[in-house]
């Protein structure tokens, strides 16, 4: 047995990012002193994460209308998707007010002439984020939470239907942390390394996302039995080629537009773009746009910054230093300068993200940020169907899940049962058996483990079947059931008898281990919700070749899946989608 | 874009308690070696090359370069830490040298 680290707490929340530190604040401000808050991070909440590097923009912003409009925006923007408009609405609402909030804890948040708020289209404002993850993390901290840093949560505790709290291991002291909670927040970020990394070696995380973020909030909350959805969608982003920043910057940012080889603006050129939204189309349409020139032999696509507005354009470097210093580099490095010629832009390879331009997440019920396990929350990225939230909506969001979790505590979340000793010394068991199995293994006269596969082998293998069976970037991202079918058996062959050989030498490599174990989990998450909608409705995003048209009397609903352990399989259940903000779902309100 | 460690200039963070490369890194991939009692990035082909590490060390000991397999050498990004702003010195594969500076916290303006 290890040694054991035992905490006893009100409110666990798993992450501390931009959702997790404002649940905390929030917790506190309405639960009082005597409130018990513990956060808990795999790194050090001051850097962590998603916004490690910074962000240069806060893109949920009511800059004019009403946050009807925003949610009308997000629906748009999605191509019409059925998404959570009472989570979105209930995010809207309270967007200016957080955003002013930590404008006052020391967010610089750039002005115009007249001293509002600079925006950058419609919905975002620019700001100066490099710091955006120490001003969050203060927010916890002010809060008065007990943070856990450098301490990896690898299952969560259920006992008599109910979440009761989690398990995990110190990533620097090895010991075992055993945390019971009245009320838990998922809010550990979504999923990078599902597909294939654009590049390898020493640039395999040369990415968009963050490759620390591993889907440990979807396959903890899969794997306790919470209703999932949304992961009939992804996110494919297009950035910047190499670096992977995000090349938003350039487009509405400094009014850049997008061109083809032949220096055409297809958006605005080509009838069969333009009827589709022209420049402002929604996301996936761009991505789609973007691979159909390139398939027809009109690529690389460009981001033609010769053609964007000058002053901005000399301001780039400063921009993208607030959230990608490689790009600067990069570009010192090959002679670059955006003022003297077009930035190649291309998509990185596929994400799971449930805040960004995607759905994926737990369900929750009504907007109480509730899973259907009660006591568990889900916040951030977490968080499924409402997306397009973004920082600014993921530290709405947060102050949301704070104040529905202390209403929980007052009322059915009383006490918590004892633990069960017997399920504890499984989960302890199941959290280091890669290290047991390194401590019992015969290795070959190079090192190599005889009878064990090393995390990265097993990742590369994963990635491998993501890329070639699930839509990667050598299908030009598109998939169909044959694939799919070769996805599910390798990635269930993995899944179900390749684990037992997965072995760790130290602390550092069984994070590693554990986030494939995870990554694995949201492998058959994405196969069988892509599987199950059989049409295409984020084209671009999703582009089912075997089934190329929308089919909405079967599916312009909400899918749902819960696992069930004893067959491993999905359950999929269907919700009705309801329109609150009125009009049509293709189209903007303004 | 990962960091590699001068050895001539890294102490260690000797009078830390953690050393900020350490500290900082979401990847936790800064260790010190034990022989050398120098940093170093134990896997550089896991770094995000957020650059937090490079920001944070107080020796500049901490360079940062872009993949080879991505971009030639040589070009430099040398951040300098402040209370408010990070000033930058860029030099380009041509020896152009640029100094630039990001806010980091509103507020007063002195560093
Ligand atoms: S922060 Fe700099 S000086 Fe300190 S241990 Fe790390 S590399 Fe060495
Ligand atoms: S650049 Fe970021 S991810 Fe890479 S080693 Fe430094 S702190 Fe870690």
């Amino acid at each position: 047995m290890r040694e054991r680290v035992h905490i006893d707490t009100d409110i666990l929340i798993v992450g501390g990012g931009t959702a997790g530190c404002l649940a905390a604040w929030e917790a506190r401000k309405v639960g009082g002193p005597k409130l018990r808050i513990t956060v808990v991070d795999r790194a050090n909440i001051r850097h962590s994460g998603s916004l490690a590097a910074g962000q240069n923009a806060l893109n949920a912003y009511i800059n004019q209308g009403t946050p009807e409009d925003w949610v009308a925006y997000v629906r748009y923007d999605l191509l019409g998707a059925p998404v959570r408009e009472d989570i979105l609405l209930s995010v809207g609402y309270e967007l200016n007010e957080t955003v002013a909030l930590m404008e006052k804890e020391g967010l610089p948040i750039k002005k115009d002439a007249q001293g509002r708020y600079l925006r950058r289209g419609k919905w975002n404002i620019e700001v100066n984020g490099r710091w955006l993850k120490p001003i969050t993390a203060k927010m916890a901290e002010k809060a008065g939470a007990q943070i856990l840093n450098w301490v990896y949560v690898t299952e969560l505790i259920k006992q008599d239907g109910r979440c009761v709290g989690a398990v995990g291991f110190g990533v620097r002291d090895g010991r075992f942390y055993v945390i019971k909670a009245r009320a838990v927040l998922m809010a550990a970020g979504g999923a990078a390394g599902i597909w294939r990394s654009r590049y390898e070696g020493d640039a395999h995380h040369r990415m968009w996302y963050v490759p620390f973020n591993n889907g440990a909030s979807y396959a903890m909350m899969k794997r306790i039995g919470a209703e999932m959805t949304g992961f009939d969608t992804r996110m494919i982003p297009l950035r910047i080629k190499d670096t992977y920043a995000p090349a938003g910057t350039l487009a509405i940012g400094v009014n850049a537009p997008m061109v083809n080889a032949l220096g055409e603006v297809f958006m605005l050129e080509k009838e069969e773009y333009v009827r589709m939204g022209g420049h402002t189309a929604p996301t996936p349409v761009r991505v789609w746009a973007c691979y159909r020139e390139i398939a027809a032999g009109r690529g690389p696509i460009f981001m033609d910054t010769t053609r964007g507005d000058p002053e901005k354009v000399a301001g780039l470097r400063e921009q993208y230093l607030d959230m990608s210093p490689t790009t600067v580099l990069y570009w010192a490095a090959h002679d670059i300068d955006p003022a003297r010629e077009p930035i190649e832009i291309e998509a990185d390879s596929p994400f799971l993200v449930g805040a960004h331009a995607a759905c994926c997440g737990a369900w929750t019920i009504g907007i109480t940020r509730m899973t259907t396990i009660p006591g568990l929350f889900a916040s951030g990225e977490a968080l499924g169907q409402a997306p397009s939230r973004y920082i600014s909506g993921c530290w709405t969001c947060g102050r949301i899940a704070g104040r529905h979790m202390v209403q929980w505590l007052e009322g059915e979340g009383t006490e918590v049962p004892e633990l069960d000793p017997g399920l504890v010394a499984q989960l302890e068991t199941r959290t280091f058996a890669p290290l047991e199995r390194w401590s019992k293994q015969e290795f070959f006269t190079n090192g190599k483990p005889v009878r064990g596969v090393l995390p990265r082998e097993m990742e590369a293998h994963m990635q491998n079947v993501m890329e070639d069976y699930c839509g990667g970037r050598i299908h030009y991202f598109t998939v169909s059931e044959p694939y799919l079918e070769i996805a599910r058996r390798r990635i269930d062959r993995l899944r179900r008898d390749q684990l037992r050989y997965l072995v760790a030498r130290d602390l550092f490599e069984l994070e590693r281990a554990w986030d494939v174990i995870n990554r694995l989990d949201c492998c058959q998450l994405v196969i069988e919700h892509i599987s199950y909608r059989k049409e295409t409705r984020y084209l671009g995003f999703v582009t089912r070749t075997d089934y190329p048209e929308r089919n909405d009397a079967e599916y312009d609903c909400f899918i749902c899946s819960v696992w069930h352990p004893e067959t491993d399989t999905l359950v999929f259940k269907k919700y009705p989608y309801e329109q609150i903000v009125p009009g049509d779902r293709t189209k903007e309100t303004i | 874009m990962p960091p590699y460690v001068l050895p001539d200039k890294c102490d260690g963070c000797k009078n830390e308690a953690d050393p900020w490369c350490v500290a900082v890194c979401p990847g936790n991939l800064f260790v010190i070696d034990p022989v050398t009692s120098k940093a170093l990035c134990r896997d550089p082909g896991e770094c995000w090359d957020c650059m937090t590490c490079t920001i944070f060390c107080p020796r500049q000991a901490i360079v940062t370069q872009v993949q080879y397999q991505l971009a030639p050498i040589p070009a430099e990004l040398i951040p300098r830490l402040g209370k408010r702003h990070i000033t930058w010195t860029l030099i380009d594969c041509k020896g152009r040298i640029y100094r630039l500076e990001n806010t980091i916290l509103a507020g007063g303006e002195e560093d």
